[in-house]
């Protein structure tokens, strides 16, 4: 009987689809409240602006989605892992041209995505793994970069940054594409169903013959890749890279994956809910910027709106024990 | 004293007490019977007020009582056993006698303490040891005899013991009779759990059995007799609950010479069958379950030789085992056998990822044929495999649990305690699904620590004992009575 007893009911499925749900509607609500009250909320110009904030954010979220997913909870690492890849790609831009700083930076993910995962898998602890790691990664940024600011001057790279197909930021191309592949790659390919049967249950992950470790490597590569690809639009935007890039964006990253309902404990859930995430923060964050609310306010408020998230998703589930 | 009406209790989709009347007279040993799953466990947990039941009505002492919580069960004179240790290594063992106690204030002196914990551990057979030394010094079936003294200290009207000789040998047995007896004798009312028939017939006066979540009217013990006890608690005659063993096994398949490995304390061989179940029987501890644990990749081979079909077999991680077609399936489904909140295809495909996919992405109609194959086999429902694991009964799950290794087509298949919290329904089936993979010439190699079980089921049968194969033998040449004996106190009956 106690086994049955401890069998706890797990959460629905219909819980995921509600996450879903409701995200995109906080997010028409968001923008219907916000179009009425706000004038220049509206506009060609602003609307380019909200979806080039999420996008930087989504990248990054879609690729810690992996890590949470995997049933690793996040990786502290990631704003720091950023500076130093945007570091890296001016550095060697600079000397050489921009395929060689693209390569490199890549070649760096990685490599420090690997690293990780191994450090992840020897304490089983990815929260304090990955906070040593962000630490290595600010400090090694700070290093190579002498503390100072390391400028850049590329056509093509000023492209990347800058530049508008149809209209839209490149940036917010990629962000689209990158949550259209995320979301293929959780339900067809082996490696998402690997993914999402770590974090379901490591234990029957490992006895059904999974990999956990390299599955969990995998994650945090995918999520290096995802800054990487962060870094370098960062510094192609603004043709400049300092050691204090992207400073105190953990929480943004993190804020996303959690408002898009993605399960804490892993196995649940789709990459697009931390996309859909970041398109919420970033609606919010640009409807109070435009009411003149101040820094702390608005701190506060995307604090209060990811506590009450988890509080929703978390009462969810208990009501289905 | 205690009247127990109508009560209810589901989990979910399971129901574990439909409903169920118990009614216990002071001084009287009430023995509380059924199988693993039945409710029994649920039922004391509602009086010790660690769950609530959905519906029902409990009163003590002719008055309605609500025990809403552990702290209300011990107001309301209930005292509690239970099944799982719940001593506190760390603390004293005076302070584990009387933890809870709110009489006992936290500024009693340790020595006041062992002073006051003396005479409820002498009662029990602890006269001679130090209760100021930590618990963890001791014995696991010290420990449980200390869980005894604690309810001594507590002067209980209502006291539950929930399997307390589990764990034990004779002589400690007889120590926690003799504190039963003498509790009854004082006027307590004693729950007594146990799935040990002769404690039953021993201690009891009268024996309330509970299954599939319905209770029967109590009976007068001395009215019983063995057989009769057991049917009733199966519903059936056990030859029904078990399919016919198997009329002949083939070629040697697994080859198990002097093998030493954590949990034994003297080498064990064996040879296992093609076609055939070899079924170890064993307490928690006595080492039945320690060479399959080598077998599955979880444990190192201290020392001898395993052989599986002529070569070699050392795994050293599960995934060694899997790859050489041994599929295991431990004895704790929630920790890692089933994936809770997966749906069931994804549960049945886990092991063969890489047969149902190709080029990096998954196949979904190799899944699926794969899935419903599975399914079939094993009497899941092929139109519920959209449903999560974890909303399924118990014995649905250990289906899921069970049925997703035949996917890998393995030779052998290891399974620990192959119906633990199942009901007698799908344990059944279970046995007869088991049965059906071993006519296809799958060796089962399982160990249990339910006698009849390992009877019914194997048509080879080995016994542990402490650390030490007992003796191994044709399931023809054993009884109940041989194995209950070999693996509680073999010495006695050399």
């Amino acid at each position: 009987m106690t086994s049955i007893a401890i069998a706890r009911k797990s959460i629905g499925r219909r819980t995921w689809r509600f996450a879903s749900l409701a995200a995109v509607a906080t997010i028409v609500i968001i923008a219907v409240v916000a179009g009425l009250t706000t004038p220049a909320f509206l506009t060609v110009g602003n609307g380019l602006v909200i979806i080039r904030a999420a996008s930087m954010t989504g990248i990054v979220a879609i690729g810690m989605s992996y890590v949470t997913l995997s049933g690793n909870l996040f990786a502290l690492s990631a704003s720091a892992l950023g500076a130093l890849l945007a570091v890296i790609f001016a550095l060697v831009t600079a000397q050489t041209d921009l395929p060689a700083g693209i390569a490199v930076v890549l070649v760096g993910a990685v490599l420090a995505g690997v690293l990780q995962g191994v450090a992840v898998n020897l304490t089983g602890n990815p929260i304090i793994a990955t906070l040593a790691f962000g630490a290595v990664f600010r400090g090694l940024a700070s290093v190579l970069s002498g503390n100072g600011v390391l400028r850049i001057h590329n056509t093509a790279a000023a492209w990347i940054g800058t530049a508008r197909p149809l209209g839209v930021p490149t940036q917010s191309w990629t962000f689209v594409f990158l949550a259209a592949v995320s979301w293929l790659v959780i339900r067809k390919a082996r490696l998402g169903r690997q993914i999402i049967l770590s974090g379901a249950n490591r234990e029957a992950a490992v006895a059904s013959g999974l990999r956990v470790n390299i599955v969990t490597c995998l994650a945090l590569v995918m999520l290096s890749v995802g800054v990487a690809i962060v870094a370098i639009f960062t510094v192609a935007q603004f043709s400049e890279a300092r050691s204090n890039l992207f400073s105190g964006y953990d929480f943004d990253y993190i804020a996303a994956v959690l408002v898009g309902g993605i399960a804490l404990r892993g196995g649940q859930g789709t990459p697009l809910q931390a996309a859909l995430g970041a398109v919420l923060i970033a609606l919010l964050e640009n409807f109070m910027l435009l009411n003149n609310v101040s820094g702390g306010l608005l701190m506060t408020v995307v604090g209060t709106v990811v506590v009450g998230a988890i509080s929703v998703f978390h009462l969810l589930q208990g009501k289905n024990r | 004293m205690l009247q127990m009406r109508n009560v209810a209790k589901r989990y979910g989709a399971t129901v574990a007490l439909e409903n169920v009347n118990l009614d216990v007279k002071a001084g009287e040993v009430m023995a509380l019977l059924g199988e693993n799953g039945a409710g029994k466990s649920t039922l004391v947990k509602i009086l010790a007020g660690l769950e609530q039941p959905d519906s029902g009505a409990i009163a003590i002492g002719g008055k309605p009582h609500n025990i809403g919580s552990p702290a209300q069960a011990r107001a309301a004179g209930i005292s509690y056993v239970a099944q799982e240790l719940s001593i506190v290594g760390t603390l004293s063992v005076a302070e584990n006698v009387f933890l809870g106690d709110q009489t006992v204030g936290l500024l009693r002196s340790p020595s006041s303490l062992a002073r006051r914990a003396k005479p409820f551990l002498a009662r029990i057979g602890l006269g001679d040891i130090d209760p100021s030394l930590p618990a963890e010094a001791f014995s696991v079936a010290e420990r449980q005899l200390m869980e005894i003294a604690r309810l001594l200290s507590r002067e209980a009207r209502i006291a539950i013991l929930d399997e307390p000789t589990a764990a034990l040998s004779e002589v400690e047995i007889d120590r926690v009779k003799t504190a039963v007896r003498t509790l009854a004798e004082e006027g307590c009312a004693i729950i007594y759990v146990t799935h040990r028939l002769g404690e039953v017939f021993e201690l009891s006066h009268r024996v309330t059995i509970i299954r599939n979540g319905h209770s029967f009217a109590p009976v007068a013990t001395s009215s019983l007799q063995v057989d009769g006890l057991i049917e009733m608690m199966l519903g059936r005659r056990l030859e029904q609950m078990f399919p016919p063993r198997a009329p002949s096994v083939g070629d040697k398949l697994l080859v198990v010479e002097d093998c030493l490995c954590q949990g034994l304390s003297s080498p064990v061989s064996f040879i296992l069958r093609k076609g055939e179940m070899l079924g170890l029987a064993g307490q928690v501890g006595s080492g039945a379950t320690a060479i399959l644990k080598v077998l599955a990749g979880l444990t190192p081979l201290y020392r001898g030789s395993i052989t599986l079909d002529g070569r070699p077999f050392t795994p050293r991680v599960i995934r060694d085992s899997i790859k050489m077609g041994v599929a295991y399936c431990s004895d704790d489904r929630k920790r890692d056998g089933v994936f809770a909140v997966r749906n069931l295809v994804e549960n049945l495909s886990a092991p063969v990822i890489d047969q149902v996919s190709r080029f990096g992405l998954m196949n979904r109609r190799a899944e699926t044929t794969h899935t419903q194959a599975v399914a079939q086999q094993f009497n899941i429902d092929i139109n519920g495999l959209g449903r999560l694991a974890g909303n399924l009964s118990g014995g649905n799950q250990q289906k899921v649990a069970l049925g997703k290794w035949i996917g890998i087509s393995p030779s052998l298949l290891i399974v620990e305690e192959p119906t633990r919290g199942v009901d007698v329904g799908a344990r059944a089936e279970i046995y007869r699904h088991l049965r059906a993979q071993t006519a296809r010439g799958l060796a089962i190699l399982f160990a249990s620590s339910d006698t009849h079980e390992v009877l019914g089921l194997a048509d080879t049968i080995g016994t542990f004992f402490q650390g030490e194969m007992v003796q191994i033998g044709s399931a023809d040449a054993m009884t109940a009575e041989i194995i209950t004996r070999d693996v509680t106190h073999p010495a006695v009956a050399a």
